[in-house]
Formats: structure tokens, C-alpha cells, sequence
């Protein structure tokens, strides 16, 4: 599972490990019933505290991407929800908006524009 | 001749041997005959007519039956490591079971009592002997056509890395198999615990019996799952569900990565494989992540999700060792 963070995101830290794992699956890297690797393993990785990835993944769960199994770990349970990963998208837009200093109204007005 | 029919054919033909041996000479036979010999060719051990003759032929059907069996359901046969391995099972479990039901008819033959039977010194080592050779040349002349090449390491996607950015990837892996063998070693040990505390074990057998079991359990927690970071300038593959031990290789020592195909039956078998320089890590057959180092050599680690590993590595090594 290939994870992403900003480094300057100011969003909390589970949110954007949840967003991360959404990201990835989104791009196909895990099907629906591919188990995950351990919280434990992903939150060393990430050199973070294992209960923010614990967070995270439930926060998944509620969204319905993942199922946990008792005895089975995690494993993902359906397609990445759509709207999910547009908000996530249009998140990072705006970001990168920013960064070339487009503010939001910049941004519909270039999405209006759009056919 | 079609494998299959051959490898029938050769089964009657040891069982016939196995049941018509024995009936051929009854007469001529002590009951019960002497079945087990010590030091110096001393009998210590009888078994009636009938008992030995089912034993002749369970010794050597079962473990036909069980190689025909995995050689008919399973891919064995399809790779030439598999059928080696069969026909040399075949021709050895063969020409032993059949070598020693020999070695013990001519044994007891003419003896009057099964005490006075003498096993002659030359009898195990001619049998054993014999086995391998026969393993071999089965083995030889039964594994066909070499296989087919694997298909070429796989080039993963290129993958870039933007500035203020974090990436990392986790693959893992575990094999249920190999934790149960674990679960099983632990279950033992903890049985014979139970049996020398209880006194039905004495200590010098349960010293005697325990690094067995302590072996299986060790190296079958070790091999039950595997779990490979990349991070900024490092992989660590960590072993077992504890983590531990670790390995760790700087990005800087790798050439490049990839993912490819392997086997248990390609590599030797499941485990550490292979010398260093060649070695693979092996849990389950399918994708691995390859790294290539710049020394030469390789290492092969069985991984899910491997293709993006790859990718990740590729990507470090292009920003941080080669900008």
C-alpha cells in the first residue's frame, strides 16, 4: 500500500492517513475482500502512533470502504465511495490553487469554464 | 508411455512383487517371521504371516497412492523440479519397500524359528543404495522438457515523488499454513510440558524429544509473516508477527526494483531460499518485489502489492541517490 502526506497539510493527522489509504485504494492498489496490512505495521511506517491509524481506518469503515473481521484484520469492503474521493481531489485542487494564488472563487470560475 | 499409465503400471507391479514374494517362499518361512534386526544382524523383533504381509504392502501403497494422488489433483507435474521429485519418489519408495520385504524374506528363509534368522550386514546399505540410484535415474529421465521461462520481471510504472511530500509503502504478507505449523510445534510443547510435569514423561526423553518441536515453532513464527517498508532512505523487511528480527538495506545499496512472478517449486521450497546474492524470500508463490543490488545479486521477497513497491523504490533511488 503506497501512502502519501503533505507535510504541510494543517488537516489532523488522522484525516489525512485516512485519506491516504482512500487515495490508495481509490487507484486500484487493493480490491474489494484484499486484506490490509496491519495498523500496527502502517503506523511504523509512517513513524506515527498506531492508535491515529487505528483512527483513521475506523473512520474508513464508517464511510464503508472497509470491513474489520475479527481474527481477519482489515480488509476492504467495497469501491472507494465517489464522493469521497472527489472531495479528497478537490481538496488537494484548492490546495494547489493556493499555492499559485487562485482562490476559491478562482477555482469555480475555472470549473464553470470547463464544458 | 502416458505418466499417468506409467505411474500406475510401476504401483501394481511393486505391489505384486510386495504380495507374491512372500507367498512364493511360505513354505519355507518360520510363523512368525523376524522383521526387525539389531546390532550384528540379531533378530529382536516378529511379526505373523499376515501381519507382515499387510505391512509389505501398506509400506510401499500409501506413499504411492499419496504421490499419485498430489501428482493427479495438484500442479505438481507441471514444473520439471515437480515431476522430478515424483519420479524419484516413486522409483525409491519403490525399490526400497521392495528391497526390504527382499532383504527380509531371504533373511528368514529355511530359518527354523524366527530368532535363528540372520540379516546379512550388506542387506540395508545394498537397499539404500539402490533407492537413490533409482531416485536418481527416475528422476532423470522422468522430469521432461525443461520449463517454459518465466515471464520477464515486470518494469513497474514510474512514479514521482513531489517536494513536501511524504510517500511510503507497506506491503505484508502471511501465509495460514505456516502459522498453523506454528500453533501445532507450540501445542506440542506445551503438551510434553504438561506430561513431564505430570510425571509421565520422564526428562531425559522430553530433553530429547523438545528441540523438534522448539525448531518448527521458532522458524514457523518467523515464516508466518512478512512485512516490507520503504521509506525515505531505507527497506526494512521485518519478519514474523513480532517484527523481529529485522533487515534493513539502504535505498543506496539498490540498483533497481521490480516485480515478478515466483513459485515455492521454482525456488526450492517455502522460507529463506537460495545462497545470498540469489536468495528469495518465500511465504507464497505469485508476486514479488525484486531488488537488484548494485553490487550484483538479488533478493526477491514474496509480497502482495509488490508492482507499487517497486515503483516507490525506483523513485527514491532517481531523487535521492542519483539526482
Amino acid at each position: 500500500m503506497l501512502l502519501t502526506l503533505d507535510l504541510n497539510d494543517a488537516r489532523p493527522l488522522h484525516e489525512q492517513v485516512a485519506g491516504a489509504i482512500r487515495r490508495a485504494i481509490g487507484e486500484g492498489s487493493y480490491a474489494p475482500g484484499d486484506r490490509l496490512p496491519p495498523a500496527r505495521d502502517l503506523a511504523r511506517a509512517l513513524g506515527i502512533n498506531p492508535n491515529t491509524v487505528l483512527r483513521a481506518l475506523r473512520d474508513l469503515r464508517d464511510e464503508g470502504l472497509l470491513e474489520f473481521r475479527r481474527g481477519r484484520g482489515v480488509s476492504v469492503a467495497g469501491r472507494a465511495d465517489g464522493r469521497a474521493l472527489l472531495v479528497q481531489r478537490a481538496r488537494e485542487l484548492l490546495e494547489e490553487a493556493r499555492k499559485h494564488g487562485y482562490d476559491r472563487d478562482d477555482l469555480i470560475a475555472i470549473l464553470e469554464e470547463l464544458p | 508411455m502416458n505418466p499417468r499409465l506409467a505411474a500406475i503400471s510401476w504401483g501394481l507391479l511393486v505391489t505384486a512383487v510386495q504380495v507374491l514374494l512372500p507367498m512364493a517362499v511360505r513354505d519355507r518361512l518360520p510363523d512368525p517371521l523376524a522383521t526387525h534386526w539389531g546390532p550384528g544382524g540379531v533378530a529382536d523383533g516378529h511379526m505373523s504371516f499376515l501381519a507382515y504381509l499387510a505391512m509389505a504392502v501398506t509400506v510401499w501403497g500409501v506413499p504411492w497412492l499419496a504421490v499419485l494422488g498430489a501428482a493427479v489433483r495438484g500442479r505438481v507435474p507441471a514444473r520439471r523440479q515437480g515431476r522430478m521429485f515424483c519420479w524419484g519418489l516413486l522409483a525409491g519408495m519403490g525399490v526400497f519397500a521392495a528391497g526390504m520385504n527382499a532383504t527380509t524374506v531371504l533373511a528368514n528363509l529355511d530359518a527354523p524359528h524366527w530368532s535363528a534368522a540372520r540379516l546379512p550386514g550388506w542387506g540395508v546399505p545394498a537397499v539404500i543404495g539402490a533407492m537413490l540410484a533409482a531416485a536418481v535415474l527416475a528422476g532423470r529421465f522422468g522430469r521432461g522438457a525443461p520449463d517454459p521461462a518465466a515471464p520477464p520481471g515486470r518494469t513497474p510504472p514510474r512514479l514521482r515523488l513531489r517536494a513536501g511530500q511524504r510517500a511510503v509503502w507497506v506491503g505484508h504478507v502471511a501465509n495460514p499454513w505456516l502459522g498453523l505449523t506454528a500453533a501445532v510445534a507450540g501445542a506440542a510443547i506445551a503438551l510434553l510440558a504438561v506430561l513431564h510435569l505430570a510425571g509421565v514423561v520422564p526428562g531425559g526423553l522430553a530433553a530429547s524429544v523438545l528441540p523438534g518441536p522448539v525448531l518448527i515453532l521458532v522458524l514457523g513464527l518467523l515464516t508466518s509473516s512478512l512485512s516490507v517498508h520503504v521509506s525515505d532512505d531505507r527497506v526494512v523487511i521485518r519478519f514474523g508477527p513480532l517484527g523481529r528480527p529485522a533487515r534493513r538495506i539502504p535505498i543506496s545499496k539498490i540498483r533497481s526494483a521490480w516485480s515478478e512472478e515466483r513459485s515455492p517449486s521454482g525456488v526450492g521450497g517455502w522460507g529463506v531460499r537460495g545462497l545470498p546474492g540469489s536468495a528469495t524470500i518465500m511465504l507464497r508463490g505469485g508476486e514479488c518485489l525484486v531488488l537488484g543490488y548494485r553490487g550484483g545479486g538479488q533478493l526477491a521477497i514474496s509480497i502482495d502489492d509488490a508492482t507499487r513497491g517497486a515503483s516507490l523504490i525506483n523513485a527514491l533511488i532517481a531523487e535521492r541517490v542519483e539526482p
